[in-house]
């Protein structure tokens, strides 16, 4: 009875609540997704491994890399001072797998099952040679920080529908070789948009949002005394003063608390059958890895979450690929190919858009030391591979082509802004009218940039 | 926002059609993207944002009113909506009235309305709105607004009591002239300034490795104490090393802008970074100090305003010469740099001097005793220095094949980065190239430190990553073949080449420094090699191979030849006879030196050579353009040719009286401190696309009256919070809402959710926690644990104790990629880039952080400690002088009770429970209060603490 009376007084309180909770907003044209669960791999997959199989390299091995396939192009610091540049050819193998036969590195057996389910991009590429500049820019359309992350560009554009959960979750994972880069706020932050359409950080360790637990000694129903109390001296001052932003804070006082009921049962895996396990690995069952974060994110899906941002870390296999590379798949593969299947289950792939891959590809040329049981490869713009599946998305498609040293794209390139105009575009957005003005200007997340590839979608 | 600002009704504005308040607005929003100041992508060649001929005879109204979407402007393919019919019809009676145009109101210097006060210029605004000032707030409202407006903080019970007693015409003058004197009034001031500067404490890029910019912070608080003028404030921080004279404090100064974010991660290109930082000093300039949005001129000329991509890299000009590097030092301060030390600091280092000084004096009056009886003295055979020796092989068998290899494993040493060595060897070399002495992989381009023999030159390296971290370096002179020679490399540990010195035969060589980017600490464990290293086996003879822990001196590397020289006589007698003024002398030395290691550096501006500006074509770092010199906006007044054409002629201009912008910018600013939102709204655009103010005469009244008082803040602000539109009330009626939401007409007082550290320093000054002290360091209060790890892993963050728990936010250790979280959640700015336009959202996450965070309840808990000692008996009514420094309703204190029963009663049942709740923060729990009691009132505290009222400055 208190919450309606304050709706009433001040529709401007409702407005600002319902961009973060709980209402959705009209789309530019009908979506065919109504949420995004993005599976970052950071620190730049491997393509060469993975995804983009090129047999005739065994011809080149320990060659130096060709000028002609080079052209001058710019390597990172870490590489440019090398005297030789020899190409490595995989050395992990590549099976057909799926409908249309499509090669899949054997090191993402799982994935390689859903292979029918899921568009393969071998041809994104990107500006940036460096992590953070390349994560930031894949992220945020923008190289330099200050942009609003894609996931808070989609609240501002498309609101909540989750009724007890904030609309832009993000969730982390270490890889378990114990090191990798860093991430930072800004992947998820809201740039020059209202903090409001930030990402909600879920935790492993700890409140799964931060300060979400009341303290020891206080019990669900002191908390809810405490909220009557507040609510009632929050309103006597609302009587006073009349500003609108004090029912609004009553409001959020309100969401708080079912928060505090509503994450908890979120994050509880207890009920969860072993036929989930099963599905997503038993890695499933131990927090703060890429398999549980992966369940998480199918129930958040379910509960109307509308972006969904996993970071799994330790891809920058300069040195030590050979190891390394083996073990991330392993943390990752058969969690991502149960994200499909179980989505897919529930009825809920159509209406979900699922994105796996990193900021940058790996270069052919050996980085380091090149032995019998170890080689390296560096950060590689200029062409790598992602998966997506789902919402909108043609299921089975290989798109784009590489040369012959997966170095340079000779087939439907995609850019960074075309995938983020794509993915807008899945959830019914128009990546040009999805504006903000700010400094005089009405900033976009694709900048001035960014072309919706048709022939990718449904 | 966008929203609200659609309710204002159209009575707001006069009927009169100026151009620059109707139609610019229209035609910069509509039109200036295709017909505006970018030369390269006119269409059309119309341009609109200029009087020029066109103008009068291009069909602008047959365009906006085409029926044809194609061809009607703005045009649907641009994803544009045809015009308003309000805004078609204003373009008409323009048309017809002649098409005047104005300049843009910005660019014109500010006049002074005359007689005009503060109020007289918004009471006028009010009348032509029917609309009339809000009576004047209560007492205890305007003096709790007061104290967080110009300090941070609130009352306290005494002072709002001292206030309430004093009748006197000007009571409330004297609060604020108490308030501005208050120390606290700098650290206030301080907060805004460090966001707009983008200050850190750490690089902001990637692994974000520490810095240490806080001496500049506290340069900032000091300016506001002492109430520089924003003149000189602004002159000092863009240019202070180039003043004449430049005293420490002006270098320090200078610091503003290193602030910008930095890059350390391994493999960028330097170069690419490097032009970002001098853009960012370029933008950071425009939007502080002229408020121009001239980032969107780095790529191409903008679109709105009249900023060429030329005026851009003019602006970025000023800023280019500095001796910096792109790729940064991850762990700490990177050139340019000095050494800040504090006051006091200063005058310990001033005795330290003298003391050594006296120490070298003492020295030098017994030089010519010693010189004396040295003559007489026998020197022992080959003294060789002895001091750090730390591996020694005089090698019986010299001879090295090109296979052999004198190894000793594990390495006797093990040299970090940062450590000072002394590699010595004599050798007779067979070959040009080869390894004398290493402690690296035994493989090309391999990791580690090695003393060789390349081409004849002699190398040393220091390297982490052959590719991109390390040092470098060679003589430029080669060494002869097949003749024994002494050769010596020295190190300070500086990590940079220019500590190296290389020596043939006791002659210091010229080096050549082939790379110099020596940036990460180094623990390799590689054996110490004889004749190899790095693949390069060494044929000839090696002998008397040393190696010591510390940089030999000249004279001593002199002394490392077996032949006698009056510098190794010396050194030899000294060591022999050991001189109570030489002990002395190194005692005053290490002193000396122990005490300026600890003396903070500080990143500050430094011109170096002239590096030519460019163009930059697209913005890319790479895309040379036409050469461009330093040069101020060519829109804007031009910098007198009797200027230096420099950042301090930069300067000089931005605060001359014909800049039209600084005075307004900075006015405007403070004036959002003051209301929440500026006279103009877009704090940082002041430009076509920005706000026209709708109060534009006490915007410049404001501005002239500021400049005329010699750039005085503090007066600035006394004007500004003495005026009755100050004082009135902040009481939000219906119609008051309805005529003005935004209250853009101030009507009423602004009613504003304190900014983030004001959250956090309430709560610490209410509970008695707060530590009070002015700068230093700055400190790590409590924080969830694992932020730090989950996103970059590592160590994770060292959270402090004792007193540095509550200090001022102002001092909190800020990280950029992962800043404090409950400043986060209150809408702080990330200081990733500079912000100077103040945001307040309202949601579920801020709720959860005051009332769940350790920080909070701590408060609460101390808070309820207050109570409870300073008014055992009526509790509730302390409670509330203290925290909202007034008395509580009746209907505040019925609900109180029943929530305070309602605890006490529970707790009393779950004493355990109370004891739980009190187990929060490091603060020490007093023994003798009754724990459930206790625990009730630190509910009754918490709920207090997170009350609107609380939160609020109204």
């Amino acid at each position: 009875m208190l919450r309606r009376k304050f709706l009433t007084q001040s529709a401007l309180g409702l407005n600002a609540l319902s961009q973060l909770f709980g209402k959705g907003l009209p789309t530019h044209f009908p979506a065919k997704a109504k949420r995004v669960i993005y599976l970052f791999q950071s620190g730049g997959p491997s393509q060469l491994e993975l995804f983009d199989y090129k047999p005739q390299l065994v011809k080149y091995a320990n060659q130096n890399l060709p000028e002609s396939i080079r052209k001058g192009q710019r390597l990172t610091g870490m590489s440019a001072t090398q005297s030789s540049f020899p190409v490595i050819p995989s050395r992990f193998g590549f099976k057909q797998h799926g409908k249309n036969g499509t090669w899949v590195g054997d090191l993402i057996p799982h994935t390689a099952s859903i292979v029918d389910d899921i568009t393969i991009i071998r041809s994104l590429h990107t500006e940036a040679i460096n992590h953070d500049p390349a994560v930031t820019f894949l992220l945020t359309g923008a190289q330099i920080a200050g942009r609003p992350s894609m996931g808070s560009w989609l609240s501002y554009g498309l609101g909540s529908e989750a009724e007890n959960l904030p609309a832009f979750v993000v969730m982390i994972s270490p890889g378990q070789g114990g090191g990798g880069q860093p991430l930072y706020d800004r992947l998820w932050g809201s740039g020059f948009l209202p903090s409001k359409y930030q990402g909600v950080k879920f935790r492993s360790v700890g409140d799964p949002v931060l300060y979400l637990s009341d303290p020891a000694g206080m019990t669900r129903d002191d908390r809810r005394a405490y909220l009557d109390t507040l609510n009632q001296l929050n309103e006597q001052q609302l009587t006073e003063f009349g500003d609108p932003e004090i029912s609004t804070r009553i409001s959020q006082y309100e969401m708080a608390f079912k928060m505090q009921a509503s994450v908890p049962e979120l994050t509880d895996l207890s009920k969860e059958p072993q036929s989930t396990f099963d599905l997503y690995g038993e890695d499933a069952r131990k927090p703060g890895t890429f398999a549980a974060n992966a369940l998480l994110a199918r129930r958040l899906a379910e509960r109307g979450v509308r972006t969904i941002q996993l970071f799994h870390r330790d891809w920058d296999h300069h040195g030590g690929l050979q190891k390394g590379l083996p073990k991330r798949c392993q943390e990752v593969d058969q969690a991502s190919a149960a994200l499909i299947k179980d989505l897919k289950q529930r009825g809920m792939l159509d209406d979900t858009l699922v994105i796996w891959g990193g900021e940058f590809g790996r270069t052919v040329y050996c980085q380091g030391r090149l032995t019998a049981d170890d080689y390296g490869r560096d950060h590689h713009p200029r062409c790598f591979s992602i998966w997506m599946a789902g919402g909108g998305i043609k299921p089975g498609l290989v798109w784009g082509e590489t040369d012959d040293y997966s170095y340079n794209i000779v087939q439907d390139p995609l850019d960074c802004h075309d995938l983020q105009a794509t993915i807008l575009h899945c959830l019914g957005l128009d990546h040009t009218k999805l504006t903000y003005k700010f400094q005089g200007r009405n900033f976009r997340l694709t900048d001035v940039h960014g072309k919706v590839h048709k022939s990718l979608l449904t | 926002m966008r929203f609200l600002l659609c309710l204002l009704p159209a009575t707001l504005f006069s009927a009169d059609l100026s151009f620059n308040k109707d139609i610019r607005p229209i035609l910069s929003e509509q039109c200036f993207h295709c017909h505006g100041p970018d030369n390269n992508n006119r269409k059309a060649n119309l341009r609109l944002d200029i009087d020029n001929p066109r103008v009068k005879t291009a069909d602008i109204l047959g365009r906006v009113n085409h029926k044809n979407k194609a061809l009607r402007m703005p045009p649907a393919y641009a994803g544009r909506d045809a015009l308003p019919q309000q805004d078609i019809d204003k373009l008409k009676n323009w048309l017809a009235q002649g098409a005047r145009y104005e300049s843009h109101w910005a660019f014109i210097p500010p006049v002074k309305s005359p007689k005009a006060t503060i109020d007289s210029l918004v009471e006028s605004r009010l009348a032509q709105n029917n609309l009339q000032l809000s009576p004047e707030a209560a007492k205890t409202t305007l003096l709790r607004r007061l104290s967080f407006d110009l300090t941070g903080l609130p009352p306290t019970p005494a002072e709002t009591q001292a206030f309430l007693n004093d009748n006197k015409p000007n009571a409330y003058e004297k609060q604020v002239d108490r308030l501005l004197a208050s120390p606290r009034y700098a650290e206030r001031m301080a907060w805004r300034w460090l966001e707009a500067a983008r200050y850190s404490d750490t690089n902001g890029y990637q692994s974000d490795g520490v810095r240490d910019m806080y001496r500049w912070r506290d340069w900032v608080i000091e300016a506001f104490q002492n109430n520089k003028p924003f003149n000189q404030f602004v002159v000092e921080q863009l240019a202070g090393d180039l003043m004449p004279n430049a005293t420490l404090d002006q270098h320090m100064a200078t610091a503003f802008h290193r602030n910008h974010r930095t890059s350390a991660e391994g493999g960028i290109v330097p170069e690419e970074f490097r032009v970002e930082y001098v853009a960012d000093r370029a933008e950071t300039t425009s939007t502080v100090f002229l408020g121009l949005t001239m980032g969107c001129a780095r790529c191409h000329d903008h679109k709105y305003d009249p900023i060429t991509q030329k005026d851009f890299y003019s602006m970025f000009a000023f800023f280019n010469n500095l001796e910096e590097k792109g790729l940064v030092y991850n762990w700490g301060n990177d050139e340019p740099l000095i050494k800040a030390p504090t006051r006091d600091q200063q005058a310990t280092l001033a005795q330290l001097d003298a003391k050594l000084a006296k120490a070298r004096e003492a020295v030098q009056k017994a030089e010519s005793r010693w010189q004396r009886d040295m003559t007489k003295w026998k020197a022992p055979d080959n003294w060789l220095p002895h001091h750090g020796l730390a591996y020694e092989n005089a090698l019986a068998d010299s001879k090295f094949d090109g296979t052999r290899v004198v190894e000793t494993k594990p390495t006797p040493v093990i040299y970090d980065y940062l450590s000072p060595f002394t590699f010595s060897a004599w050798i007779k070399p067979a070959e040009p190239t080869g390894a004398i002495l290493s402690i690296a992989e035994d493989y090309a381009e391999g990791s580690g430190h090695g003393f060789y023999l390349r081409d004849g030159h002699i190398r040393l390296n220091v390297v982490f990553r052959w590719t991109d971290i390390g040092m470098r370096l060679e003589t430029k002179s080669k060494i002869n073949l097949n003749e024994w020679q002494h050769v010596v490399a020295t190190y300070d540990g500086s990590r940079y080449a220019k500590g190296v010195r290389i020596y043939i035969n006791g002659q210091p060589q010229e080096i050549n420094v082939l790379f110099d980017e020596l940036n990460w600490p180094m623990k390799f464990k590689h054996p110490l090699k004889i004749g190899a290293g790095n693949g390069m086996n060494y044929k000839g003879e090696i002998k008397l191979v040393r190696v010591y822990d510390r940089e030999l001196s000249a004279d001593e590397v002199t002394a490392l030849a077996p032949t006698p020289s009056p510098a190794k006589l010396r050194l030899a007698y000294l060591d022999a006879i050991k001189p109570i003024e030489i002990a002395n002398l190194l005692e005053a030395q290490r002193e000396r030196d122990a005490f300026h290691k600890t003396i903070p550096t500080l990143m500050i501006l430094r011109e170096g050579p002239k590096r030519q500006a460019y163009l930059l074509k697209r913005g890319a770092y790479d895309a040379h353009g036409e050469p461009v010199e330093p040069a101020t906006p060519s829109a804007l007044p031009s910098m007198p040719s009797s200027y230096p054409q420099n950042r301090l002629g930069l300067a000089q201009w931005l605060t001359s009286k014909e800049n039209p912008l600084l005075a307004r910018v900075t006015v405007n600013r403070f004036w959002q401190m003051l209301y929440g939102i500026g006279i103009v709204k877009t704090v940082e655009d002041f430009g076509s696309q920005g706000e026209w103010p709708l109060h534009q005469d006490l915007l410049d009244t404001l501005a002239v009256d500021f400049v005329d008082s010699g750039w005085n803040v503090k007066q600035l602000l006394k004007q500004i919070v003495m005026s009755r539109t100050y004082r009135q009330s902040s009481r939000v009626t219906p119609d008051l809402l309805a005529k003005d939401p935004e209250n853009r007409l101030f009507a009423r007082a602004p009613r504003l959710r304190l900014s983030p550290e004001m959250i956090r320093d309430n709560a610490l000054a209410l509970s008695g926690l707060l530590v009070e002290k002015q700068g230093g360091p700055s400190v790590k209060p409590y924080q969830p644990t694992g932020l730090w790890q989950e996103l970059s892993g590592g160590g994770g963050y060292p959270q402090d104790h004792g007193d540095a728990l509550y200090r001022r936010s102002l001092y909190t250790f800020w990280k950029r990629t992962i800043a404090p979280p409950s400043m986060m959640n209150f809408d702080s700015p990330s200081r990733e880039a500079c912000t100077v336009r103040e945001t307040r959202t309202n949601t579920p996450l801020q709720a959860l952080n005051l009332m769940n965070d350790v920080t909070f309840l701590e408060a609460s808990r101390k808070l309820a400690e207050r109570i409870l000692k300073e008014s055992p008996s009526s509790g509730i009514d302390r409670a509330y002088e203290i925290v909202l420094n007034r008395k509580p309703t009746a209907k505040e204190r019925e609900l109180i009770t029943q929530s305070l029963n309602r605890f006490e009663q529970r707790y009393k049942a779950n004493p355990k429970e109370a004891n739980q709740l009190l187990d929060q923060g490091e603060a020490p729990l007093p023994r003798k209060l009754n724990r459930p009691t206790l625990a009730a009132w630190t509910q009754i505290s918490s709920l207090l603490l997170n009350l609107d009222e609380t939160i609020t400055r109204q």
